[in-house]
């Protein structure tokens, strides 16, 4: 059973690095995380709007309303310099997680 | 087309933050739903079905709103706290206690009955008021966005208060004895106390927890209701 601690820390790594690639309003973000995961990660409203409220008033990214040429209005995140800078020791320690699995898995199966 | 942004707002009814805060989150999370339900509709199904498809991934609306409160108000912890549990409970306590108070003063006589070889006193009608009591603090903790855990608490309150009173007098009444080499009361006071614990602990308590419970299950369903009956 996989914990809240480590359910919230991969939606925050999925979320900081969708963003990495430029602004997406929640919707879009939720469709190309479940795209690029091929459907492993999928997001509810419940798990993805309180995480990018969270994300926000750590200063890690930063949502503003825009109205696209359809005239419709989508509230953006964009990821600040401050969550730029914090994404890169998620990813280190989320590779030296996944090593580690990797490394202790192949022992128990030797 | 449906009014997603109606919808949100009674599905979010008991989103309590600031009125510009709460309505940015009803935009935003009403933009996401349409963008779904206009996605499933190019699948070519009726307009009712892909409401229906939408809802279903829209996931659990309790959820969302305790945790969008969680995360809006996350930079104050103590005042989170402050308004889930200690301001609801303590008004339970006080509201209760002064209810019985009052029934005493009117000439209320408790009931007598016998567990064993303890007496038990039992004032009903006070009694019968306490799961009032027990949802208030339920609803005032439910609204400040506490968990199911701490509306719990809230409403059962006034029992561990009492209960943590009553503990916290053995060691003061030692330390009291140790300093001032006369023997005192309190401790007597306590073990009688927590001896008559059914009838001022355990069943006042559990009047609290009906209350506090019903009134936690009926909030945690009035969103959907809201919704059958609307439509």
């Amino acid at each position: 059973m996989i914990g809240p601690e480590i359910k919230r820390g991969t939606a925050e790594l999925a979320v900081l690095s969708v963003l990495e690639d430029g602004p997406l309003h929640g919707y879009e973000m939720a469709r190309r995380i479940e795209r690029q995961t091929q459907g492993s990660l999928r997001f509810t409203l419940a798990s993805l709007y309180p995480l990018l409220y969270r994300l926000e008033k750590r200063g890690w990214v930063r949502g503003a309303w825009e109205t696209s040429s359809t005239g419709r209005r989508r509230r953006c995140y964009r990821l600040t310099s401050e969550g730029k800078k914090r994404l890169s020791p998620i990813r280190k320690e989320w590779a030296e997680l996944f090593r580690a699995l990797k490394r202790l898995t192949k022992v128990s199966h030797a | 087309m449906r009014d997603w942004g109606a919808l949100v707002e009674q599905r979010l009814a008991d989103l309590v933050l600031e009125p510009e805060e709460r309505t940015e989150v009803i935009a935003e999370v009403a933009a996401h739903l349409e963008d779904i339900c206009e996605e499933v509709l190019k699948q070519g199904v009726t307009e009712e079905e892909a409401v229906r498809r939408t809802l279903s991934q829209a996931g659990d609306w309790q959820d969302l709103q305790r945790k969008s409160l969680a995360a809006k108000r996350r930079e104050q912890p103590m005042k989170k706290r402050v308004w889930q549990l200690w301001i609801p409970g303590l008004l339970t306590l006080i509201l209760s206690s002064f209810f019985l108070m009052t029934l005493q003063q009117y000439g209320l006589q408790p009931r007598i009955a016998r567990i064993g070889s303890n007496t038990v006193l039992l004032y009903l009608p006070w009694l019968l008021s306490l799961p009032f009591f027990g949802a208030l603090g339920a609803y005032i903790s439910s609204r400040a966005g506490g968990s199911r855990g701490m509306v719990i608490l809230a409403s059962v309150f006034p029992p561990l208060a009492l209960t943590g009173a009553f503990l916290l007098m053995f060691p003061i009444s030692l330390a009291a004895e140790g300093i001032t080499g006369r023997h005192s009361d309190f401790s007597v006071v306590a073990t009688t106390l927590l001896k008559d614990g059914i009838g001022w602990l355990l069943v006042p308590g559990a009047a609290l927890l009906v209350g506090g419970s019903l009134a936690h299950l009926l909030l945690s369903t009035r969103s959907s209701w809201r919704y059958k009956a609307n439509g």
